[in-house]
């Protein structure tokens, strides 16, 4: 029990409390320090035998440190500009307080750092003296006819700027607030300052000096409308100020006057907050229900699986998931379930989630560790063997004792060596035919787009022909599409949903020099239709490997960059050239990927194909953007928007590698994916050498600058 | 309270209820809605509720059996049903699933959370007509003016009297607070306007520790609220202070 409060109220109260405290609380040890060493003063009329008896009864909890509350620490103060509760003239003008006990309080409660308001009274050389009119910020007292007179010393007035005497800013009856500086309790007397300095921290946004006579403190103003009408009362007043009928009013106040609502303590014994358990809240039995009314759901969900109900098993988990998000069984199931049907990205996710709530699941450690070798092998397939190096190490940092992946990891890394040391050797070969043969072709090439550019302008967007780049975007889009050849059937959705035009408003808004070109694009577009479904058809036999061969057009609809669209037709003037050289050097190099590549002969785009596998197998990561899954709508925008940047295929590789290390392993499904409406557009652009597409694309700009000029 | 799980809300009650003498039966009754107010209010902590929603919740109940008999009408049903009213009228929405749940490990304790059976939407059913049954009984009439704000308007105008260290060690805020809030367990809300419920809280709160306030013409309570004596704030303190009596006969 605090003492002092104990002493303060056995001291109002007399000896009937003292009495009545000796039967309760007689074993309290402050109680006992009290009574020795307490005074207390003679019965009063007005003592209430019944408040005595409830202050002896609960004392213990009356006069507990604990009791009260900390106040919080005070934000910076200003003045409400809304009323957010009644505010109200000061107490003591009500109640007709004398004058001289007026003074007096004021004087022992007025502190340093206080605001203050008053009128000048007299200017001389060494200060102002101003007459108080009442206080501001916080402490709310009726003074204005005490009389009280503050100085503000000269050097306590900051000067204007220039080098007049800063006195003569201030003429007498202006209104000024001003911190109260220094108090002379004894001798009532009262310093002031116009600095911020003297104020109390939580002051400091307030001005200080001559102020308006609306910057008045409200309570000032309502006090005077009192003193001015004897029939305004607390009540009165109180019922009719704006602020009262606020409805958060009393939140506002309980963070005033530090009180928090749930929490405030009761003087009722059975009430305490040590009797409640943190199990009976709400909150903890809702997420003990939802937990078990989750895993009947995955109860039900393991049936089905069990049974071969795919569909039914996935909702029954989707459900599970509903009811209780970050279920760790409902998780491991789901991903199980994935892993099964192939989807082995969404299936991974799964896991790690599943292994973020609860670390040490042994399932899910189990299923994760398999699922993240089987990717790797997808991923080897596809060429991506750095990314499948991770997944290796990150499955045998899982599980050491996995031997599957460390097999794997060990082929995978011998692998890479070999890869790389093919590469070295093939860019070496590569570079110089290629050199001469671009700049020359892509003249050649540009001139030829321009004619035929006009004539098939008009012919653009006829998508119908060629849809393999349509779906091999919509395939990437779409994560949910499973590379079984069960999947068929979604391929052909895919396919009647890629047909509609480019939204016209998307890149044809943002192109004009470029709308050949773009239109270009588009047409060729069509073409990459049928590597689209080769890749799907591709399903069997490689477990992601379709995926490779869809143009990596991942629009980086973000970053805008260049998109070259990939473009099945031979025909295509523009890049042709450029890529041809580099498509020999690729061709050889992907000598295992001949047997892909005849599939794509037939539309004619094998070269592309195997530009494109390189561009992807060199750069997988960068297709990992837009994999989560842009709608096949928004990676067509996207598309149109890189079509209109031109250029920049670095650019677009560049950021297609940063994304791409980003991805990690989520990404590396996506590769190709991000629908990129690149429907390789206008011929055979490759994506080889970037350098030379960041010219080619200048140099299409110029020309078609030209051609416009030229109209 | 087997009844209370139950569709039905009428039923002969078997708990209490033997027809002895009305002194003897007031009494009981007396008891019966101390408990249940105490049971609201445990279940208004236990759903994080603010202070107003209970309070409504509470006088919503003691409004309700002002007019009705605890013979017919199941009352942990009703103080159910009023908290899950309270929380739509003060605009701190509750879910039925959370006060049945709430509700059900008040009477079970350590009970394993309800299934979603039938069981469970036959309660939740309850819940909602009985809400209908107390709007009607209350001709609608659902929203209260509660003694909260005036409570806190006269801390605030208290505070500026005071010396500021010893408004901040004496914790007249939490104690008039705390009384005001335990004052539901009882009729009192009903009984006697906000302000002056308001009031009494304060004046006790104050006389509880001794507080020194400047005089003047008139007293500081006079000031807050013109048409009360102290006559009756003395009558409001008694009955709150029983109310702390009851406590121990109750529980």
């Amino acid at each position: 029990m605090d003492r002092d409060l104990l002493r303060q109220s056995v001291s109002c109260h007399g000896p009937n409390l003292f009495s009545l405290l000796k039967c309760e609380q007689s074993e309290n040890p402050d109680f006992k320090y009290v009574a020795a060493n307490g005074q207390y003063r003679e019965d009063k009329e007005d003592d209430s035998p019944v408040v005595e008896q409830f202050i002896a009864r609960k004392a213990d909890l009356l006069f507990a440190p604990s009791w009260k509350f900390t106040a919080p620490e005070e934000d910076d103060w200003q003045e409400a500009t809304q009323e957010l509760y009644a505010v109200i003239p000061p107490l003591e003008q009500f109640m007709d307080v004398p004058y001289e006990e007026r003074r007096d309080i004021f004087y022992r409660d007025v502190e340093r750092g206080d605001m203050v308001i008053g009128r000048i009274t007299s200017i001389r050389d060494f200060g102002f003296f101003v007459s108080l009119i009442c206080t501001a910020g916080g402490l709310e007292r009726d003074i204005e006819d005490l009389e009280i007179t503050g100085l503000c010393p000269i050097r306590d007035v900051p000067s204007s700027g220039n080098h007049d005497d800063p006195l003569s800013y201030f003429l007498i009856g202006d209104l000024i607030r001003a911190g109260v500086k220094d108090i002379d309790r004894y001798h009532e007397k009262l310093t002031i300052s116009l600095y911020s300095s003297s104020l109390a921290p939580n002051f400091n946004k307030i001005k200080l000096g001559v102020i308006s006579k609306e910057e008045l403190p409200l309570h000032y103003i309502r006090g005077e409308k009192v003193a001015s009408d004897s029939s305004e009362t607390y009540e009165r007043l109180l019922e009719s100020s704006l602020g009262f009928s606020n409805p958060s009013n009393v939140d506002y106040l309980l963070g005033n006057l530090g009180i928090i609502d749930t929490k405030s303590p009761s003087l009722m014994r059975g009430l305490q907050s040590k009797h409640f358990k943190e199990d009976d809240f709400a909150s903890a039995i809702r997420k003990k229900q939802s937990a078990s009314w989750a895993l009947k759901c995955v109860k039900a969900g393991v049936d089905h699986f069990k049974s071969g109900r795919h569909v039914e098993a996935m909702n029954e988990y989707n459900k599970a998931l509903e009811i209780d998000t970050n279920n760790v069984e409902a998780l491991v199931a789901r991903g199980a379930l994935y892993a099964t049907k192939g989807s082995l990205v969404k299936a991974i996710s799964d896991f790690e989630l599943a292994l973020d709530t609860c670390p040490t699941h042994r399932n899910a450690k189990k299923y994760l560790c398999q699922t993240l070798v089987e990717r790797g092998g997808q991923l080897e397939e596809e060429e991506k063997l750095v990314t499948a190096e991770g997944l290796y190490k990150k499955a045998i940092a899982l599980d050491n004792t996995f031997q599957e992946a460390e097999d794997a990891l060990r082929k995978l890394q011998a692998l890479i060596q070999k890869t790389l040391k093919r590469k070295a050797e093939e860019a070496a070969r590569e570079e110089k035919p290629q050199a001469t043969e671009t700049s020359a072709e892509k003249l050649r090439k540009i001139l030829r787009e321009e004619k035929s550019g006009d004539s098939m302008l008009s012919a653009s967007r006829k998508k119908s022909k060629k849809r393999k780049h349509k779906r091999r975007r919509s395939s990437h889009s779409s994560k949910k599409r499973k590379r079984r050849v069960s999947s068929r059937d979604d391929r052909t959705t895919e396919d009647k949903e890629e047909h509609y035009p480019v939204p016209a408003n998307t890149s044809a808004s943002f192109i004009n020099h470029k709308g050949a070109l773009t239109k270009l694009i588009d047409e060729e577009g069509g073409d990459e239709d049928p590597r689209g479904s080769y890749g799907k058809n591709r399903a069997e036999d490689s477990r992601g490997r379709s995926e490779d061969y869809r143009p990596s057009r991942s629009p980086e609809a973000d970053s805008g960059k260049g998109r070259w669209q990939f473009s099945d037709r031979p025909e295509d003037p523009v890049l042709t050239g450029v890529n041809g050289g580099e498509r020999e050097a690729y061709r050889a190099r992907r000598i295992s990927d001949d047997s892909i590549r005849s599939h794509q002969e037939g539309s004619g785009s094998s070269r592309h194909a195997v530009s494109k596998m390189d561009f992807l197998s060199s750069a997988y990561s960068e297709h990992s953007l837009k994999l989560d899954g842009p709608m096949k709508d928004t990676s067509w925008q996207a598309a149109s928007e890189e079509r209109s940047e031109g250029g920049g295929r670095e650019r677009k590789d560049r950021a297609r590698e940063d994304c791409g290390s980003n991805r990690g392993a989520d990404g590396k499904d996506r590769r190709l994916s991000s629908g990129d409406g690149n429907r390789a557009s206008a011929g055979s652009q490759k994506k080889d050498l970037p350098a030379n597409l960041l010219d080619i694309f200048n140099q299409i700009a110029e020309f078609e600058k030209e051609r416009k000029q030229k109209k | 309270m087997e009844a209370a799980r139950s569709a039905h809300v009428s039923g002969p009650r078997e708990q209490r209820g033997e027809e002895n003498a009305d002194g003897k039966d007031s009494s009981n009754d007396a008891k019966t809605h101390f408990r249940v107010c105490r049971f609201i209010i445990e279940t208004g902590v236990k759903l994080d509720m603010r202070s107003v929603p209970v309070a409504t919740a509470c006088a919503l109940y003691h409004k309700f059996f002002q007019t009705a008999s605890l013979q017919i009408f199941e009352p942990y049903l009703v103080a159910m049903s009023s908290i899950y009213l309270a929380g739509k009228v003060e605009e701190q929405h509750l879910r039925t699933r959370d006060i049945i749940n709430v509700c059900h490990r008040y009477f079970h304790p350590g009970s394993d959370p309800l299934e979603l059976d039938s069981k469970f939407w036959e309660m939740r059913d309850s819940i909602v007509q009985c809400e209908l049954l107390i709007l009607r009984q209350l001709n609608f009439q659902v929203s209260f003016e509660h003694p909260h704000k005036y409570l806190l308007h006269y801390l605030l105008s208290v505070r500026n009297l005071l010396n500021r260290h010893a408004w901040s060690r004496t914790p007249i805020a939490e104690t008039a607070w705390a009384l005001l809030k335990d004052s539901y367990h009882g009729p009192v809300c009903v009984h006697h306007r906000p302000q002056h419920l308001a009031l009494a809280a304060l004046y006790l709160a104050m006389h509880t520790y001794g507080v020194q306030v400047p005089g003047g013409e008139r007293e500081w309570w006079q000031i807050l609220c013109e048409d009360i004596t102290r006559a009756q704030i003395e009558a409001i303190m008694t009955e709150l202070l029983q109310l702390y009596d009851m406590e121990a006969k109750c529980t």
